[in-house]
């Protein structure tokens, strides 16, 4: 066993199949792309991205012990991380080292449990607000380490305002400012005497981490916390009838958004996403908050309902999907609705919000792409999953929970995101009172299924670094234009198909069942005692504005109404026998009038488009020209008995009328004579660029060609016998996460390396050098000669431990 | 899922339907916080605001029993941010109190107090800079000194910054004069009666009836229950006339208990019946008259025509909050949206009932409800589009199309006493010409006014030509026919107001009816079908019939 490397990876090696399943299962990025083999998955765990992801994904249980075991050093006994941290209880510290060794975030030895090296890198100099040892801030100090009796000696003589300064630094930062003040100064001065600080700069202290102990009296945390905090509930009633209630709600909203974007599409912006004036519009015909109606035009994106078409001036407009909606059971909907949430990676809550530098996002814009956000909704419908049926959970406590789990968040992000999954679920149905529906817990087993994970407490995947899980995915991932991927499967083995049916099964129940009446009154209004069967629902859209929404809509029949409707081609007849059909109550006398009183107005006065007219007192010259087959392409169409228009331009027509004897002259705006002018083109000045210059191949030239090839091929020459004489193994080509592995454990072991360095050329030459550092792509290392050299990363084929 | 008759919608706003069986049992549940906005024939619609909740809070609801209501007669989920909201709502109120607090050493013996649970909310209050000088001196944490005549005034902000105060410093008995009603051969009908009792349990407020239902027996009632001496303010002469009467006939009061305080006469006795226009009266800019509030210790201050209150009316009420009030009101529509006013100053809604239910009750007439849509001629269609925008609702409303179909009318209903009722005089002028009627206007004399009404009363004349001063207040029985040919642009409480004068019940259960001519495709259309909402929303159905149709 020559280096820690070989170790780690022995130990990976050395695991049962199952084992090596859970290490993956936990660590998901370890398996994309497929590693060759067992060594370079070993040296892709311990690489710094991987860890990383992995120490951010550990909840905060796990990264106290993980912390303890860091700070502890190599080998520490249970018993003593346990004290570390505020005498925990040993089963549960051993059980979190379990999952850690699992994760390959450590690794066992002959000699007891080892952190894995990069985890203090990833952990950076301060852990838990403790800051660097004595012996790495002093070398000089490193063989005169005081023990803690000796350390709580010292500190029991030291004054009371040395000690107060001491202990405003015990839980962090490690790092202090001294005083400008002479007394701060003695009292620092006394510190700095006694090696209880140690000064870093001219004017910063470092409390080394010995004393840091001492003060925190061998505890390392403020406040252990191994076990996710309580998660409080209340009960709710009637949590599927008010899911129900808001699912049928968003159904109508998305009806209503696709009838309004249909008829008259937003644009898109030039950077993405709808306007703020048009979402504002968007408000207020779907008489909701913004947020909500961000929410609603972010879920009909998801679940392909809205897209960008695409053109070239490009507009939001309902794809192909929306015609066959109205004919899919509500259910259905919903599900389909639901689960493009939960897959989505946008946060609508973000709508509206200003990121540095530009003006506020826009829904449906890039800035709303956030990709941890379905972690998120994943964590918080997961623990509400856990949850009794029935149990709404206490918002805060909630908070408590998620924040445990996600340590490396930042709280407030934390809770916002938070808040608004909770507000969205609750907008959706998947939740109704604040306790997850029958339907919210048939979407969570399809989306999120719990799946068996090795860590105990951390059911999910990583939400770190911005990254989601490849696991625990969406049913179908979607694309930017949120086309269905048809057939994917599910994380819990299911097809699309089968998890929307299974969804949909648990919401239809609960779905208000669609009405297909009205009720019509004498003050114009019709009232729908619950959500309208489709076709009856697009009529009372267009020829009533909605006036309340909520369980039943309330329509008005207003004469602006009525005109849509006859604009889109229905005649009062059919308008007024479409109410008399669906009416439960006979139609009153006002709306028929209203309806012909309309009709009778409709249409009165008429506007087209032409692009000129022809005009003469003589009718006998305009007969002609209607009459003339020659005129036929102009397409003259009689206005008046002196007016003719055509569509095509002013000038053809002159031209085309004098060609077929006719005598026409141009008429201006004012309607007065314009004496054609024939107008003289000039074309802008072009700009002149240089000359060419010509360069002949002559005797010259090629003289000058011949040499350098030579020139070159000598060299080349040269190169290889320098080749052939060089000493050394050879150097096999590795993976360059091998090689630096390798290196940083060459660093460590204080070994020669013998690798392979391909120059500008291409060509590979052998060096044998004692790596020093491994740091952004760079090596820095002493040659054989003893000389300092970098070498990049990059340009290095391979490595291989010398001897 | 519950079969309940209520829908609950997202935007606070309930529907009642009417032919549910349970529909009347939640009518009962919700009535009490929700104010009723429509009432269509088939479906009702109620609103919940803010004030109609601080109305329940203030007549002893709490929320859990608001919220109980909704979620018992709902028919779907009833939506928990409304929940949360109306709860959120209704706990605003009683955080503050006013209270009266027995002083030794002042002279009155009692002092106002301003006095919070809350101190949060006391602290945000007085920071508004209009509230800040309404208060005195801090007595500590949770209490502040209020000035009793800033009384009013501090209820009308507070409300405004949405803290509603709960009036605890109840009343002044005010000095005591016996009155009572004498019931012979009739009797307070069962709406009346549920009317004072409302109002005398919540100590002041408004009660909204229709025309016609018997206002002005309710404010008598409410001074039976007082027995104290009472100020009525209403809108004119004549209503006092009849407001007067009316008493007399009514109540055991004398000839020379009640007096009339107006242009014409200054007579203050323990009931002084006085109007709007004398209150409001300025010389040199100040209220000549203003004494008239502080010259008897009144018990009970009365006011006919709520909606109709004049702003320096409402000024004035705010001095005088120790003092029962009663508003009297056919609708509380406010044309100016000063209702939270009305809340504040005079007090919450008492008691509400749909038109079309004490029409049901036989209480009030049934009418039928017509618009006649004439077209104006060529001529007067092209001199309306050319008018300036401010000319154009008289031109169309005063188009003499409209005469042979006010003729017309008369000529169907000969016998019947009929009213033509419209707003410009030369119009009017012309009709009563045609007609051969008689006409009043802001011109006519009182004396003049009241031998004519007199006259159609005892059926002398059928017909009577009037203009808006007839809007209110007079009492005209029997008249069963109003033709309605030019109003207020778009009023509703006008229209209200107009049809209550044929809503009295007639002697022989003769159905009412009610005519309104408009002129086709111009404003006077628009703005008929604006006023012809109320209606409809009171629950009567209307119907548009042609000129040429009649």
């Amino acid at each position: 066993m020559a280096t820690s490397s070989r170790s780690r990876a022995d130990d990976i090696r050395a695991r049962t199949d199952a084992q090596l399943v859970d290490l993956v299962l936990a660590r998901p990025d370890l398996a994309r792309p497929s590693p060759a083999d067992l060594t370079s998955l070993a040296a892709r765990a311990g690489t710094r991205a991987s860890v990383q992801r992995a120490v951010e994904a550990l909840d905060r249980g796990h990264l106290q012990v993980l912390e303890a075991l860091v700070v502890a050093g190599d080998g520490a006994s249970v018993t003593d991380l346990a004290t570390l941290l505020g005498g925990a209880d040993e089963a549960v510290v051993a059980s979190h080292l379990g999952d850690l060794w699992t994760a390959a975030l450590v690794w066992r030895a002959g000699d007891g449990e080892h952190v894995v090296r990069t985890v203090p890198e990833v952990f950076g100099s301060s852990i838990s607000g403790l800051g660097a040892p004595l012996a790495e801030l002093r070398p000089d100090l490193a063989s005169r380490v005081p023990t803690a009796e000796e350390l709580r000696a010292t500190l029991a003589e030291a004054p009371d305002d040395s000690r107060a300064m001491l202990e405003k630094m015990t839980w962090g930062p490690a790092l202090g400012v001294l005083p400008t003040g002479s007394a701060g100064r003695t009292t620092a001065r006394w510190l700095i005497e006694h090696h209880l600080l140690l000064p870093v700069s001219v004017d910063r202290v470092a409390l080394p981490r010995e004393v840091g102990l001492v003060l925190r009296e061998g505890r390392l945390h403020r406040t252990p916390e191994l076990e996710p905090p309580a998660l409080d509930s209340r009960g709710a009633s009637l949590v599927d009838a008010a899911a129900g209630g808001s699912a049928s709600e968003l159904l109508t909203q998305v009806d209503e958004l696709a009838a309004m974007w249909g008829a008259d599409p937003p644009r898109v912006l030039r950077a993405g996403g709808v306007a703020v004036r048009d979402l504002r519009l968007t408000q207020q015909r779907l008489d909701v908050t913004a947020e909500r109606t961000a929410f609603v035009v972010e879920v009909a994106y998801a679940a392909g309902l809205v897209a960008d078409d695409g053109e070239i001036v490009p507009v939001w407009a309902p794809t192909a999907e929306i015609d066959d909606w109205p004919s899919v059971d509500a259910g259905e909907r919903w599900a389909t609705l639901a689960l493009a949430w939960a897959g989505s990676t946008r946060a609508p809550h973000l709508v509206g919000r200003r990121s540095t530098g530009t003006g506020p996002a826009n829904v449906l814009g890039p800035d709303v792409q956030w990709p941890a956000i379905r972690g998120v909704r994943r964590d918080v419908l997961r623990e509400l999953a856990t949850l009794d049926p029935g149990q709404a959970p206490d918002a805060s406590s909630l908070r408590d929970r998620l924040a445990w789990r996600r340590p490396s968040r930042s709280a407030a992000v934390l809770g916002e995101a938070v808040e608004a999954v909770l507000r969205e679920a609750e907008w959706l149905g998947v939740t109704g009172r604040g306790a997850l529906s029958e339907a919210g817990r048939a979407l969570v087993d399809t989306a999120f299924p719990a799946t068996p994970s090795p860590i105990r407490g951390d059911r999910g995947g990583t939400v770190g670094g911005g990254i989601t899980s490849n696991r625990g995915g969406p049913v179908a991932r979607r694309g930017d234009g949120g086309s269905t991927v048809g057939g994917a499967i599910t994380s819990n083995g299911q097809t699309r198909g089968e998890a929307l049916h299974a969804v949909a099964a648990a919401m239809s129940a609960h779905l208000p069942a669609p009405v297909d009446h009205v009720l019509v009154q004498a003050d114009l209004t019709a009232v729908a005692p619950g959500p309208l069967i489709g076709s009856l629902g697009a009529f009372m859209r267009l020829a009533a504005d909605v006036e309340s929404r909520g369980g039943a809509t309330v329509y008005r029949f207003t004469p602006e109404s009525v005109r849509r409707a006859l604009d889109a081609g229905w005649t009062s007849a059919e308008v007024i026998e479409t109410v008399r059909r669906s009416s439960r109550t006979p139609v009153p006398q006002p709306l028929e009038y209203l309806v012909s009183d309309v009709a009778r107005r409709h249409g009165q006065t008429r506007i087209g488009g032409a692009a000129a007219y022809i005009r003469s007192d003589d009718e006998a010259v305009l007969d002609t020209m209607l009459a003339s087959r020659d005129l036929a392409a102009l397409q003259l169409r009689r206005l008046a008995p002196t007016v003719l228009v055509s569509s095509a331009d002013p000038r053809v027509l002159i031209d085309l009328l004098r060609e077929h004897g006719f005598a026409p002259v141009h008429e201006g705006r004012d309607g007065t004579v314009v004496h054609a002018e024939a107008p003289k083109r000039r074309a802008g000045t072009r700009r002149r660029g240089p000359a060419p210059v010509v360069s002949p191949v002559d005797l010259e030239t090629t003289r000058g060609l011949v040499e350098s090839l030579r020139a070159a091929e000598a060299t080349a020459a040269d190169r290889r016998a320098e080749h052939d004489q060089r000493s050394g193994p050879s150097i096999p080509a590795t993976d360059p996460v091998v090689t630096l592995a390798l290196l940083r454990d060459a660093v460590a072991e204080h070994h020669g390396v013998w690798i392979g360095l391909s120059d500008q050329v291409g060509i590979t030459t052998r060096h044998l050098i004692h790596p020093e550092r491994v740091e952004g792509g760079r090596v820095w290392a002493k040659d054989d000669a003893g000389h300092e050299r970098t070498f990049s990363v990059h340009r290095i084929t391979g490595a291989t431990l010398e001897g | 899922m519950n079969d309940g008759p209520l829908i609950v919608q997202s935007d606070k706003t309930l529907l009642l339907e009417v032919d549910h069986p349970k529909a009347e049992a939640a009518r009962r549940a919700i009535a009490p916080f929700a104010e009723l906005e429509r009432a269509p024939e088939h479906v009702h619609t109620y609103r919940i605001t803010p004030l109609g909740l601080w109305n329940a809070r203030a007549a002893g609801h709490d929320a859990e029993q608001v919220v109980d209501a909704l979620m018992t007669h709902s028919r779907y989920a009833v939506p928990h941010a409304l929940l949360v909201d109306v709860a959120d709502t209704m706990d605003r109120y009683g955080r503050l109190t006013l209270e009266k607090e027995g002083l030794a050493d002042s002279a009155e013996g009692t002092r106002l107090v301003l006095r919070t649970t809350d101190r949060p909310v006391l602290e945000e209050v007085l920071r508004h800079k209009k509230i800040r000088p309404l208060v005195g001196e801090r007595l500590d944490d949770l209490a502040v000194v209020v000035h009793p005549s800033e009384r009013g005034t501090l209820k009308q902000e507070l409300l405004k910054v949405g803290w509603p105060a709960e009036d605890l410093a109840g009343y002044v008995d005010g000095e005591a004069h016996p009155i009572d009603l004498q019931q012979d051969g009739w009797h307070l009908r069962p709406y009346q009666q549920h009317a004072v009792d409302g109002f005398w349990h919540g100590g002041s407020g408004v009660v909204v009836l229709p025309c016609g239902a018997g206002k002005t027996l309710v404010g008598a009632g409410a001074m039976a229950a007082a027995k104290a001496t009472t100020l009525i303010l209403v809108t004119n002469t004549v209503s006092a006339r009849q407001w007067k009467d009316e008493l007399l006939k009514r109540t055991t009061l004398t000839e020379d208990e009640i007096g009339e305080y107006s242009g014409a006469r200054k007579e203050i006795r323990p009931v002084t019946i006085a109007t709007y226009q004398v209150l409001t009266t300025r010389r040199k800019g100040v209220y000549t008259h203003l004494d008239l509030l502080d010259a008897r210790d009144w018990g009970l201050v009365v006011y006919d025509e709520v909606h109709l209150l004049p702003a320096p009316i409402f000024r004035m009420t705010a001095d005088l909050q120790a003092r029962r009030r009663l508003g009297l009101t056919a609708t509380l529509v406010r044309e100016d949206g000063r209702e939270a006013d009305v809340f504040s100053l005079i007090g919450p809604k008492r008691f509400d009932a749909p038109w079309k239910d004490i029409e049901a009750q036989g209480y009030i007439a049934p009418a039928d409800c017509v618009e006649v849509r004439v077209s104006l001629p060529e001529g007067q269609r092209l001199a309306y589009a050319v008018s300036e925008p401010e000319e154009r609702y008289r031109l169309a409303s005063c188009s003499d199309a409209k005469l042979p179909v006010i003729e017309k009318l008369a000529l169907r209903h000969t016998g019947e006493p009929t009213l033509v009722i419209g707003q410009y005089l030369d119009q009017l002028h012309e009709v009563a010409e045609r007609l051969g009627a008689d006409v009043i206007t802001g011109e006519t004399t009182v004396r003049e006014r009241q031998r004519l009404y007199d006259a159609f009363r005892t059926g002398e004349i059928t017909t009577l030509v009037v203009s808006k001063v007839a809007n209110f207040s007079i009492d005209l029985p029997e008249a069963s026919v109003a033709i309605q040919i030019s109003g207020t642009f778009g009023s509703r409480q006008e229209e209200a107001q107009r049809l209550g004068r044929v809503l009295r019940p007639k002697g022989d259960g003769r159905t009412a009816h009610f005519y309104t001519i408009v002129s086709r495709d111009t404003v006077d259309a628009d703005f008929a079908a604006h006023r012809q909402r109320f209606l409809a929303e009171q629950g009567y159905a209307y119907r548009i019939v042609d000129a040429d149709d009649l």
